[in-house]
């Protein structure tokens, strides 16, 4: 080999090593946010924000089941005692009592400034006779008991207040002192990471602290060997997609490898040029991911993931190369023939990826600079370094009876066209009926998470009692104590609006405005004046005054307390709510109302609007997210749109025949139509995974049609090129059928939508494309 | 509301707990049998509660009704409007003048799960159930019979002292409970002939 044609190859060892080093020092992330627009509304970025690194997205929740309740619930106590104090969790409860009797505590000697019913007028003897009045009912029921022991401290009825306050909220149930779920079959907990939710090792270490308690916890009881342990949460979903994305996309892509290898090996008899047909592939992975690293600062697992699909398309390259060397021709000779053909498929290729390089998204833009790159970098590595590695005199030899009944075949293929184009008709039809419910906007579609998961995920919600949140008041301001006052005036409202049916309830941040506690503690009568009006409330009820002699105490205390702050709620229940409704950012502090039960979103948003002037945003989850996924593919419909109408351009610039752009573009048409036809057929509706199968289809699928297109020098070629189409559609539909057996629903959509669509595009370009050779 | 409970467990004295004399001839499971064949009544009670807070003991009245097995509503009609629901182990107290509704998951409160269904399982002749919560005691006959029962649960032995459920043939007349802190309360059944 002499220096002239050792440079390309050189080169190319170079480029691989660069690409080695970006990717070793690239961050790979696998959180949603990715697939969330890069220039969000106000609103889409609080929800972002929420799902990115939100408190909501730091909540682990577990539950273990599997053996006697008892048993279970010894588990979630040992669990608990070294999770309390592990470094990668904030805090973590199951239930038990040692918790609630600091939030019990808490709530009991700051009931005078927690309490939004202390109003000066409570304490006037009026105001007392009635709150007696209700501890008279209350003893009545079977639940006198605790109403007489806190009667005479409390005797205006503030803890029972707040306790109701409280009542309407979901929880779980209560089973041998912990956390069970309503069937009583699972013991619950609920854990709060240190990390956010979108650093995934910190994510991936707080679930590895909690499986090693786990185990700990079943290994130290004999009963407890048949009990199991269940996560969920943002996180928890996160971690997992990401292993296994990575999993099947490495266990998946060694099996399409060996079979696409053993294919090949058959057909090269060569183990050196198998060697050299996965060069191009290997290159352009490495050059995709390397280009993303470099452009977004990150690489997403799905991208990662999407890395083995590549092998499909490259592949391709070498067969093309390898199989249509003729014998005693040389490679370069037959690039020569060949290279006009292959290069307008890779740029028929990028123009159809360019449709998701222009995204808002920056998971698809991902995508699709993932995939020119890589292309390039395959297609460039068959074009100037394959050549030069190739053994002297190297070329395929198949069987004559083999490659003739193939072309015979193929020759034989035009008759059926009228059926086809009259099925690819009726598909179109049926599609354009079918055009309403053909995508799947919701955000569970773009979850690179299982089925399983998400229903795990419910159900563990469900026990717990807290459901996902839909609607909620979202409120910024500049200080904690301005934005603190401004949703307590919101919460006042909405009161009264549960109170008019327009919503079952909401939560609150359980910390009350400084300016709010002043008022109350402002509102307590002194010992004495106390003490005169409960003698004065106390005519003619049944109570015995002298039970009330410690309330004048409690009213001087109260009056000397300490206002609370964040720090005094630190470390139980109350404060973990805390974090989560009042989030500091930045020089924002935003507070967050979530609603429950709600009737009438509208009437709820301009019943606050005419109440008050504050700012404030009613998030609807639900609708917020289907909305940005609704934007995300009308803009990738439209992208895709013009990918498509670039490719026509640039077929018939390479062309310049109508009638042949018309045939090759048919039957990537017709191969799209029956794929998406299929899909909806098959019970499945589109995601915007599919439509990136789709977009392979086309990549993959331009070649085979510029191949028939292409004009043979003899019926040789001919068969030749017949020959190398097979091949590379083999190991297509092997490497994308094998990736439509993942688990991952990402790479599930995919993989079926490419194998399908590559097996027709094939067929169709057989039946479409007559070309008469010289 | 799980505050609440705590709150149950926490506030009572040691439970005491008294034998009673044996009983012959006639038995415990004669008697739920019978009872069970009761499978929906109604009547009127009368209730004393004698509370410690309380310098006279608070009374009230109202109708029951019982749908076997485990529908149990009680209407108290004076001094106040009340009305209480038990269905499927969920209780609800409904004070309408007060516009308060409360609800409460009884597994979530033992000592209150224990009290209501001593009433219930008597009512619907469920023995197990009654045993599960409670060591029996039964003296008299079929014509008048009375059941003591004493709670096994530490913690509802820590809020109830024992429950004294008596009858005549397949009819409760009288449910008189004492608490462990002194309290203690009468409640007066008429039933109305089916």
């Amino acid at each position: 080999m002499n220096l002239r044609l050792r440079i390309p190859v050189a080169a190319w060892l170079a480029f691989i090593a660069a690409c080695a080093l970006v990717i070793s020092r690239s961050q790979f992330t696998a959180d949603m946010s990715a697939f969330m627009p890069r220039n969000p509304t106000p609103t889409q970025k609080i929800m972002v924000e929420q799902l990115r690194d939100g408190v909501v997205s730091r909540l682990i929740l577990i539950g273990v089941d599997g053996a006697a309740p008892a048993v279970l619930a010894q588990i979630s106590k040992n669990m608990a005692v070294p999770l309390r104090t592990s470094s990668e969790l904030v805090a973590v409860n199951n239930g038990e009592q040692v918790e609630m009797e600091k939030d019990f505590q808490l709530l009991w000697d700051n009931r005078y400034l927690l309490s939004d019913a202390v109003t000066p007028q409570r304490f006037t003897p009026g105001g007392l006779k009635e709150s007696l009045s209700a501890y008279l009912d209350l003893l009545g029921t079977p639940m006198s008991g605790m109403a007489q022991r806190v009667l005479p401290r409390d005797p205006s009825g503030e803890l029972i207040h707040l306790l109701e306050q409280l009542q309407g909220q979901g929880h779980p149930a209560m089973q041998d002192g912990v956390w069970f779920s309503r069937d009583g079959r699972r013991a619950m907990l609920l854990g709060q990471t240190k990390g956010a939710g979108n650093d995934l090792d910190a994510q991936e270490r707080a679930m590895l602290a909690i499986r090693t308690a786990f185990e700990n916890a079943r290994g130290a009881l004999p009963a407890a060997a048949s009990a199991q342990m269940h996560m969920t949460g943002p996180g928890v979903f996160s971690v997992e997609s990401r292993a296994s994305i990575r999993d099947d996309a490495w266990r998946l892509s060694l099996i399409a490898t060996l079979l696409v290898s053993s294919m090949l090996l058959m057909l090269y008899r060569s183990p050196r040029v198998l060697a050299l047909g996965l060069f191009p592939v290997a290159t352009g992975a490495l050059a995709g991911i390397a280009a993303v690293s470099l452009w977004f600062g990150s690489v997403h697992g799905i991208t990662l993931g999407f890395g083995v699909t590549l092998i499909g398309e490259g592949v391709d390259y070498a067969i093309y190369l390898f199989t249509q060397i003729e014998h005693g021709g040389t490679p370069r000779n037959t690039l020569r023939r060949i290279w006009p053909t292959l290069r307008l498929g890779v740029l028929t290729s990028i123009c159809g990826f360019s449709a998701m390089l222009f995204s808002g998204f920056t998971g698809l833009s991902q995508l699709g600079l993932f995939s020119i790159v890589g292309l390039v970098g395959a297609v460039s590595t068959t074009r100037w370094v394959l050549p030069h590695l190739l053994p002297q005199g190297f070329s395929v030899h198949t069987s004559t009876r083999f490659s003739s009944g193939l072309l015979g075949l193929v020759r034989q293929a035009p008759r059926a066209r009228i059926a086809l184009v009259g099925a690819a008709a009726l598909a179109a039809v049926f599609l354009t009926m079918h055009r309403h419910a053909l995508w799947n906007d919701s955000l569970s579609s773009m979850s690179p998470v299982a089925k399983e998961s998400l229903a795990l995920d419910e159900q563990l919600r469900r026990d717990m009692g807290a459901p996902d949140v839909r609607y909620m008041v979202v409120l910024s301001g500049s200080d904690q104590e301005s934005v603190l006052q401004h949703s307590e005036e919101i919460a006042s409202i909405m009161r009264t609006q549960v109170q008019q049916g327009l919503l079952e309830g909401f939560d609150a941040p359980p910390l009350p405005s400084r300016a709010a506690q002043e008022a109350r503690r402002a509102a307590l009568p002194d010992a004495a004046l106390a003490r005169a009006n409960l003698n004065m409330a106390l005519r003619d009820q049944p109570f015995r005054s002298a039970v009330f002699t410690p309330f004048a105490e409690e009213m001087a205390a109260a009056k000397q307390r300490p206002l609370l702050d964040r720090d005094a709620l630190r470390g139980t229940a109350l404060g973990l709510k805390l974090d989560t409704f009042l989030v500091h950012r930045g020089d924002i502090w935003t507070v967050m109302l979530p609603l429950r039960g709600v009737k009438d979103a509208q009437g709820i948003e301009q019943g606050i609007r005419r109440a008050s002037a504050t700012p404030f945003v009613l998030l609807d989850m639900k609708q917020e997210s289907e909305q940005m996924f609704r934007d995300y593919r009308h803009e990738t419909e439209k992208n895709a749109l013009l990918g498509a109408l670039a490719i026509v351009a640039l077929l018939s610039l390479s062309l310049r025949s109508i009638r042949r752009v018309l045939e090759v573009s048919l039957p990537l048409a017709a191969a799209v139509i029956a794929v998406t036809a299929w899909l909806l057929l098959t019970g499945h509706t589109l995601s915007i995974f599919h439509l990136i199968g789709l977009l392979l289809v086309v990549a993959v699928g331009s070649n085979y049609a510029l191949f028939f297109d292409h004009q043979c020098a003899s019926a040789q070629d001919r068969e030749r090129t017949v020959t190398s189409l097979l091949f590379a559609n083999a190991a297509t539909v092997l490497g994308f059928g094998l990736l439509s057996l993942s688990q991952s629903p990402v790479l599930s959509a995919i993989g079926s939508t490419v194998a399908a669509g590559a097996v027709l595009s094939l067929i169709f370009s057989a039946i479409l494309i007559v070309r008469s050779d010289r | 509301m799980r505050v609440l409970f705590i709150m149950l467990c926490l506030s009572s004295a040691i439970a005491r707990a008294e034998a009673g004399p044996s009983v012959s001839g006639w038995d415990l499971p004669q008697l739920m049998r019978s009872l069970g064949q009761v499978h929906a009544s109604e009547g009127k009670f009368v209730e004393r509660k004698y509370l410690s807070v309380l310098n006279k003991p608070l009374e009230s009245s109202g109708t029951l009704l019982f749908h076997a097995p485990s529908h149990l509503e009680k209407h108290t009609l004076v001094p106040k409007v009340e009305d209480l629901v038990l269905d499927q182990g969920v209780l609800t107290i409904e004070n309408k003048s007060r516009n308060i509704k409360r609800t409460l998951v009884l597994e979530e409160y033992p000592a209150v799960w224990a009290f209501v269904e001593s009433i219930r399982s008597t009512l619907a002749g469920d023995l197990p159930t009654l045993e599960r919560f409670y060591v029996i005691k039964l003296e008299g006959d079929a014509a008048g019979w009375r059941m003591q029962l004493l709670p096994r649960e530490r913690q509802t032995r820590e809020i109830v002292r024992e429950i004294v459920i008596a009858g005549r043939e397949n009819r409760v007349t009288s449910i008189e409970m004492s608490e462990s802190n002194g309290d203690h309360s009468t409640m007066t059944v008429v039933e109305k002939a089916p």
